[in-house]
């Protein structure tokens, strides 16, 4: 088979694997919506479906039923999607997953309706499920997801923003879904433990954290193999949580070259007068970045210890599924065990 | 080798021990992360390590940071104000108890901050309002087992050195009974310091107000009047502000983690326009108190400039934008100048005076 070839089958198996999720309950998506059926396979198709399937890694050793585990599959992914086609909106953004954005190809009017529908139908579908408490979970979420966008929205413009305020930012915009995602099939099979839903937040909370950075490197072409734009988030003013740790401690005069960079070589030359001199000042920078994302994934792993010990029977099974998570979503590779 | 974690619930009993730094010899626990803060499920996740791996400062920045000296200008200028206008109104009966009094104040200024320094590190305020001030504790410089016994023994030699002076001037018993009830009274009011209580509030302004130069003018003799009181409202009011304008640079963080004051009550937009009417209100003061005990000239110039110097920080307060971005520190850095421009004004104004007097 080429490698095209290769490639299209594993889109069409994604796009399956999505899809699986479009249709929870007969009343989803009708077919008298004009272009909400379009709208809807256009936005999904370019998807990876990671957190639906962090959904399946947690639910599988819970046992949990099929049907439940498409619920929450469906939730996480039309919550997910919806925030995107507002976002899109609200950033005037033209390209999402290398496609034109829904506003775009559509209407604004249809966007934020599609992105208000599918928000509908997950309540819809998670109160008939008839669990209070994952409907109340589910609405803080949605509600943390929201203000992260407000935001962080405020802070575009901000070249002053520190990496700390960024990440309370971060934790809500994006950890907040992470956390659901760990959280949910728990709540779902009526575990309520206390100690337990902590332990799972604040991991949550960090696999949150170690993506957001993981993307904010792409913006700088670093571990960027799906060849995302270079510099998107500094062209459109905002400094993400790499731009607010490179630019801790600079001059006046380095800061406006940074955020006036348009190309990486122009990146490095915020830190000196010599590109060459730049980019290996930038390279430990960058070291630095990693080796304090490492104490990250080191939290991580303390608070999986923590949950070993109050798993029991079958759900110890999540501790092998749990602990490759940072090396896929930081570093971006297959784990190494 | 992986970084050494520790989390604690607040019913281990190992908890409290942890927070104070009363563990082993040879390592720290410094803590990285709180949980559900105040709460009974409050928990805390420590970084364990060895001391030799803690980046000590050298011994002056480390003293500098533990008693806070940018602080001090809050006790010196009230005792420069309270000198001059003594001098000039040939009032400075007892210089030995003033010195005395001077220096006690000092240290217990430095106990106190760093009890407060303590107290916050226990209480959690401090590990959720992280900002840019080097925190000795936090940073694991110090146990903070250790700050409370340096801020007792502080405390102690204060107390101690100013018994004379009560035998001396009998009435500074009467204030220091006032201040230390005061002080007492809001150490049962407070919840997590005295930055987060109405009426906590309103005991600090006491204390770093009015009973402050109370006790100055007092302990040279002179006794209390209008003008020094006058004086303490005036600067006790600009520290409160002082104090509102921080909380408002924490409203996110103490709004999330459920810390109760007047900005996370207020809200970001509505705390905005009460730090703007606050200050407004502080100038009316400054004009009422010139008014009464200045010259014309300094009423009017000194009003003048003062507003003109103000009207950066208005414009900064009304221009934040975002409870999360740099705006906030720009707004405390701000606040701060401006009052360290009002306590120019107010020294050269005193300078003025005692040049007049002179000639």
């Amino acid at each position: 088979m080429s490698e095209s070839a290769l490639t299209q089958a594993l889109e069409l198996t994604k796009l399956a694997l999505l899809m699986n999720y479009k249709i929870y309950s007969p009343q989803d998506f009708p077919a008298y919506l004009p272009k909400l059926n379009a709208l809807f396979d256009d936005l999904f198709s370019g998807g990876k479906g990671f957190r639906s399937k962090l959904i399946g890694l947690v639910s599988e050793p819970l046992t949990l039923a099929h049907s439940t585990q498409t619920l929450l599959g469906q939730t996480i992914e039309f919550i997910h999607n919806a925030s995107l086609l507002h976002d899109d909106l609200v950033d005037r953004s033209h390209l999402r997953r290398g496609k034109k954005t829904a506003w775009l190809k559509y209407t604004p009017e249809y966007a934020v309706l599609a992105g208000d529908y599918l928000l509908a139908r997950v309540m819809v579908n998670l109160s008939t499920f008839g669990n209070i408490k994952l409907v109340q979970y589910t609405s803080e979420m949605i509600s943390d997801l929201l203000a992260g966008e407000w935001l962080q929205d405020s802070v575009v413009g901000d070249y002053f923003v520190t990496l700390e305020q960024l990440d309370r930012i971060h934790n809500l915009k994006t950890a907040s879904l992470f956390k659901w995602c760990l959280r949910s099939p728990f709540i779902a099979s009526e575990k309520y433990d206390k100690e337990l839903h902590f332990i799972l937040n604040e991991m949550g909370s960090i696999l949150g954290l170690l993506f957001q950075r993981s993307d904010d490197l792409l913006d700088y072409d670093i571990r960027n193999d799906e060849g995302k734009a270079v510099l998107g988030d500094l062209k459109s003013g905002y400094l993400n949580s790499v731009g607010a740790f490179l630019s801790k401690g600079m001059s006046k005069a380095q800061l406006d070259n940074l955020i006036k960079a348009t190309t990486l070589a122009e990146v490095h030359l915020a830190f000196a007068d010599n590109a060459d001199a730049g980019k290996k000042i930038f390279t430990q920078k960058i070291a630095e970045f990693d080796e304090m994302n490492i104490k990250l994934i080191d939290l991580y792993n303390h608070h999986l210890e923590n949950l070993d010990k109050i798993l029991v029977g079958n759900e110890k099974a999540l501790i092998k599924n749990l602990k490759p998570l940072t090396e896929i979503l930081y570093w971006r590779r297959k784990p190494s065990s | 080798m992986p970084t050494q974690y520790l989390t604690l619930k607040k019913n281990d009993p190992d908890f409290l021990n942890q927070l104070w730094g009363r563990t082993e010899t040879d390592k720290r626990a410094i803590p990285v992360k709180t949980y559900n803060l105040g709460t009974e499920e409050e928990s805390v996740t420590f970084e364990v390590k060895p001391i030799s791996d803690i980046q000590k400062p050298s011994l002056m920045k480390l003293i500098v940071a533990l008693v806070k000296l940018k602080s001090f200008i809050l006790i010196l200028f009230p005792l420069f104000f309270v000198l001059v206008k003594n001098s000039v109104d040939n009032r400075f009966f007892d210089p030995l108890s003033m010195t005395i009094v001077s220096i006690a104040t000092i240290l217990l200024f430095a106990g106190l901050n760093i009890r407060n320094d303590v107290y916050d590190h226990i209480s959690g305020f401090d590990r959720v309002n992280l900002d840019s001030t080097p925190k000795p504790i936090r940073l694991g410089w110090i146990s903070a087992h250790k700050a409370s016994r340096i801020s007792l023994i502080l405390i102690f030699i204060s107390a101690f050195i100013t018994i004379p002076v009560m035998i001396l001037q009998l009435e500074l018993i009467r204030v220091i009974s006032v201040a230390l009830i005061l002080f007492i009274l809001g150490r049962f009011a407070k919840h997590n310091s005295y930055k987060d209580r109405y009426f906590a509030g309103f005991i600090l302004f006491m204390l770093i107000g009015p009973a402050l130069v109370s006790g100055y003018q007092v302990a040279l003799g002179a006794g209390v009047d209008t003008e020094v009181l006058g004086f303490g409202v005036l600067w006790g009011y600009a520290v409160m502000f002082l104090i509102q304008v921080n909380n408002f640079s924490h409203i996110m963080t103490s709004s999330q983690s459920g810390i109760k004051n007047m900005m996370t009550k207020l809200g970001f937009d509505l705390s905005q326009k009460f730090l703007i009417v606050c200050w407004l209100g502080f100038i009316g003061l400054w004009v009422v108190f010139h008014y009464n005990y200045a010259s014309t000239y300094w009423s009017v110039f000194g009003t003048i400039l003062l507003i003109f110097w103000s009207l950066p920080l208005f414009m900064k307060i009304a221009n934040i934008k975002s409870p999360m971005g740099s705006g906030l520190q720009v707004v405390r850095k701000e606040a701060y100048k401006t009052f360290i421009m009002m306590v120019f004004l107010f020294f050269m104004e005193n300078l003025w005076v005692i040049w007049a007097d002179l000639i």
